[in-house]
């Protein structure tokens, strides 16, 4: 586009007649702003001083029709669009890596309706999930994604690339709390699912557009469920010597299903660091964290039996305070300097799979990365936050503290410790990620993931999406 | 503050995003430039060469409304307005910002305040407390402070009114020029020593972050040892629990609701005190804005407005509108520079616009 201006001045006057010419931009600022999302890679390589590719235009639609209409020119240049909600990603969805429409959301911030006897809440893609949940709060319901990037990730944002938050044991993730969801197709349809997501009237389509991080089209509006605000919840923390016990009794709690809102089980590194450095705990051994809510005598009672099971296989009470403390401080995790951050290298290599195989992945992606990576240092973290009924996700992390200055050889570096933590997650059963998506990083592993039905997803990209304009390079999917 | 200590503040703030759903001026602007993010990585990637200040990104640097919502919402307290404010000093050195930035500038040299070509009042005599004017108290609603004087009095108080007139120091602050801004507190707090005042009174919690957090995060002027600084609506209330001061009910039925006026949230505690002096007046409990108390947004007054009057109108529109949206007919708050810019707009809104101080110095008993 840079080397048509004539055109882009004409796409620009096209763009301002839909939007309104205070709603598009292709200020320097602004492209220079919108080039990076939460990637470390983005970010990497601003911070050694590289530009990189920004999107030739910024649009802030404010309605489902709009972005239809943004999206018939789109088409009709065959331009790459790429949906933005709060750009909070860590896999690069969010980034224009060949430029074109960039479509920032977060103008669509309504809340719709709030069917107070359904306990659901109607909300336009683009609010931003914190301030939803202080205006459900108001009326004394909340949607229980507390994702940490709630403060700036858009309710789109948790839908498309199917996340999840800190109470998704008890509440489920993200993609459970959904009923229906209005998507503007890459074609420029404005589509509704149907209005409740269970039922035997043929196949689940409308789970095709979670996941899907922007590929198959934008979502507009999405009906969450809501849950009461809880009476009671009860948070304890409780100390083990072995990691693999401590897994155990995660796997007994959920098994015999005790409904915990949250378990986060941190292993030993990440207890001796994270836990340390944020909430001021030394203590040597898995820290876990658990916690119920609701109705106070069964919140009791739930805790009181899990804690049954600590104590049976040698866990140590830490009582409620580290527990509570936990809770208070949850997010700070994720401020800086508290956070992880540049010029450090890191990644978050997190993925899932069943109980039978959590703990050999976990001790063998520890190895690929430790053993690997030995000469820089490395170190792994991990903790175990996510738990199903059948099995349980590894928030696993490597921190490289003194990585190449150069930029080139950074990234090539971050790409090689990725590759090995996940063909080890790979060849243990675990999915390439649960809950931050495909986005650029992972891309590349999407074949390799889905072996012989991996052809049955580009066929549906490709009728979805002919031009293939819709977040190009992203999720496997390619330009 | 110090570029060093801004620069470390920034390397924070670049990629952070967690302040991102409380900063006002994204709010109304919805672009992500305009955010406590996109100020951090602008100011960074100048920084690395990756952009230069220009008009485009000057203009961006100026965007801040200099609110302290960010850091009052920052779990490691990043003092990003203060190094937003670091570099807008190092812009304005090199004569890069933007032209309103020095026509304020100026008016704030001559005449010490940016809307009248007059001189402050000299200020002779002595008493126990000082009550700062300021410059919006004294131009742009002089009845605020008449009804404070008159509540004051009703309290037994009788200050010697100082900085008629005068800026506080932190538009010049706010825009850059933190010279300026150290010469206009100075000369405050020169007229507060031959005053021999131990206590000095405020209007506005814009005007007692000033002379509180501010002189010691930027200015590096030191506070008077011994003289204590007080907001006048505090003071006020501790007379009205004591039983000291005492109003009649108002008989205005009509639904209400209080706006936490600009800079609130950078005062600790705050919050009730004004709810507290409204609830021994008004026939019925007030309507609570969605952004309110902790999450409280700007009124539009500060720095922007002049130097960005589009955004500043919108900060001013979005307080309107949430009042409006509690079904409140009438909008109370006390600062000056806020009733201004509320007024002006209100009708849209069909809002009346009611000065806290006024109001309760109507009930007076």
């Amino acid at each position: 586009m840079e080397n048509n201006l004539f055109l882009t001045e004409m796409i620009l006057s096209e763009l301002s007649e839909i939007v309104g010419q205070d709603f598009v931009s292709d200020k320097e600022s602004d492209k220079f702003i919108y080039s990076t999302d939460w990637a470390w890679m983005p970010q990497m390589w601003l911070d050694r001083g590289m530009p990189l590719r920004p999107p030739d235009f910024i649009v802030h639609p404010g309605s489902a029709e709009e972005i239809s209409e943004i999206l018939e020119i789109a088409n009709k240049y065959r331009i790459p669009v790429v949906p933005w909600g709060g750009g909070s990603g860590t896999q690069g969805a969010a980034l224009p890596i060949f430029g074109g429409i960039l479509i920032d959301t977060k103008r669509m911030n309504k809340i719709v309706a709030i069917d107070e006897k359904s306990l659901t809440v109607t909300a336009q893609a683009g609010i931003i999930i914190a301030q939803l949940e202080w205006a459900l709060n108001e009326k004394g319901f909340m949607l229980p994604h507390y994702a940490a990037s709630s403060n700036c990730a858009t309710l789109g944002g948790a839908l498309a690339p199917r996340g999840t938050g800190t109470i998704s044991t008890k509440y489920g993730k993200a993609e459970d709390m959904v009923l229906s969801m209005q998507i503007v197709l890459p074609t420029g349809e404005i589509i509704r699912t149907p209005p409740v997501p269970k039922h035997a009237a043929g196949p689940d389509w409308f789970r095709l557009f979670l996941g899907a991080e922007g590929n198959f089209g934008i979502i507009t509006e999405a009906t969450m469920q809501l849950d009461y605000l809880p009476e009671a919840r009860l948070m304890r923390a409780v100390l083990f010597d072995d990691l693999d016990i401590a897994l155990e009794v995660g796997r007994l709690i959920m098994t015999h299903r005790l409904n915990p809102l949250v378990i986060r089980l941190y292993d030993r590194e990440s207890t001796v660091s994270q836990v340390k450095k944020v909430l001021g705990y030394e203590y040597d051994g898995a820290y876990m964290v658990m916690g119920f809510d609701g109705d106070p005598e069964i919140a009791a009672l739930q805790e009181k039996k899990a804690l049954k099971y600590c104590m049976d296989l040698g866990g140590r009470d830490l009582g409620r305070d580290p527990g509570e403390a936990w809770w208070e401080h949850r997010y700070d995790f994720y401020y800086p300097p508290k956070s992880l951050k540049l010029p450090w290298m890191y990644g978050t290599t997190e993925t899932v799979t069943t109980y039978d195989k959590i703990a050999n992945l976990y001790w063998a992606e520890k190895k690929a990365v430790e053993d690997g990576f030995a000469d820089w240092n490395v170190k792994f973290i991990a903790h175990f936050s996510h738990w199903f009924h059948w099995g349980v996700m590894v928030y696993s992390r490597f921190i490289i503290e003194e990585p190449p200055q150069d930029a080139q050889e950074a990234l090539r570096l971050h790409n090689r410790v990725w590759n090995a933590a996940m063909q080890a997650v790979m060849a243990n059963g675990g999915m390439i990620n649960e809950h931050h998506g495909v986005g650029l990083k992972l891309s590349r592993y999407m074949r390799k993931q889905y072996g012989e039905a991996w052809p049955l997803l580009l066929k549906i990209k490709k009728t979805i999406d002919p031009n293939g304009i819709m977040n190009p390079g992203k999720t496997g999917f390619g330009f | 503050m110090q570029l060093q200590t801004a620069t470390a503040t920034i390397e924070n703030c670049r990629y952070c995003l967690m302040c991102r759903h409380v900063c006002p001026v994204g709010h109304v602007t919805r672009r992500e430039t305009l955010t406590p993010h996109g100020w951090g990585l602008t100011i960074a990637s100048v920084q690395r060469g990756l952009l230069t200040w220009n008009q485009d990104t000057v203009d961006v640097l100026y965007s801040c409304a200099d609110c302290g919502t960010c850091r009052a919402h920052c779990v490691t307290d990043q003092p990003l307005p203060d190094a937003i404010v670091t570099n807008r000093a190092e812009v304005t050195a090199q004569h890069l910002a933007p032209a309103a930035a020095y026509e304020v500038h100026k008016a704030l040299q001559e005449w010490s305040n940016p809307y009248e070509k007059q001189v402050p009042e000299t200020v002779t005599g002595q008493a126990e407390i000082a009550l700062f004017v300021g410059d919006d108290a004294r131009y742009l609603r002089p009845t605020t402070l008449e009804s404070a004087l008159k509540l004051l009095e009703a309290a037994s108080i009788k200050p010697i009114l100082i900085g008629i007139g005068r800026s506080s120091g932190y538009l010049a602050s706010s825009l850059g020029f933190p010279e300026t801004a150290k010469m206009l507190v100075q000369t405050t707090l020169d007229e507060l020593k031959a005053s021999g005042a131990r206590r000095m009174l405020v209007l506005t919690p814009g005007d007692y972050y000033a002379f509180d957090r501010l002189l010691a995060d930027r200015l590096e002027v030191e506070w008077p040892r011994g003289v204590e600084l007080e907001e006048v609506l505090s003071l006020l209330d501790k007379k009205y629990t004591a039983g000291v001061l005492k109003f009649k009910s108002s008989d205005d039925k009509r639904p209400f609701a209080y706006i936490d006026p600009t800079h609130s949230l950078r005062i600790p505690a705050r919050y009730e005190t004004p709810r507290r002096l409204l609830a021994g007046v008004m026939p019925a409990a007030g309507r609570e804005l969605f952004w309110r108390k902790e999450r409280m947004h700007p009124c539009g007054n500060g720095a922007l407005q002049f130097m960005n009057p589009h955004i500043s109108n919108h900060l001013t529109y979005a307080r309107l509108a949430d009042a409006q949206q509690t079904g409140a007919q009438v909008a109370i708050t006390e600062d000056p520079g806020c009733l201004s810019h509320l007024n002006r707009h209100a009708d849209r809104f069909r809002l009346q616009i009611q000065d806290l101080y006024e109001l309760l110095a109507d009930y007076l008993i």
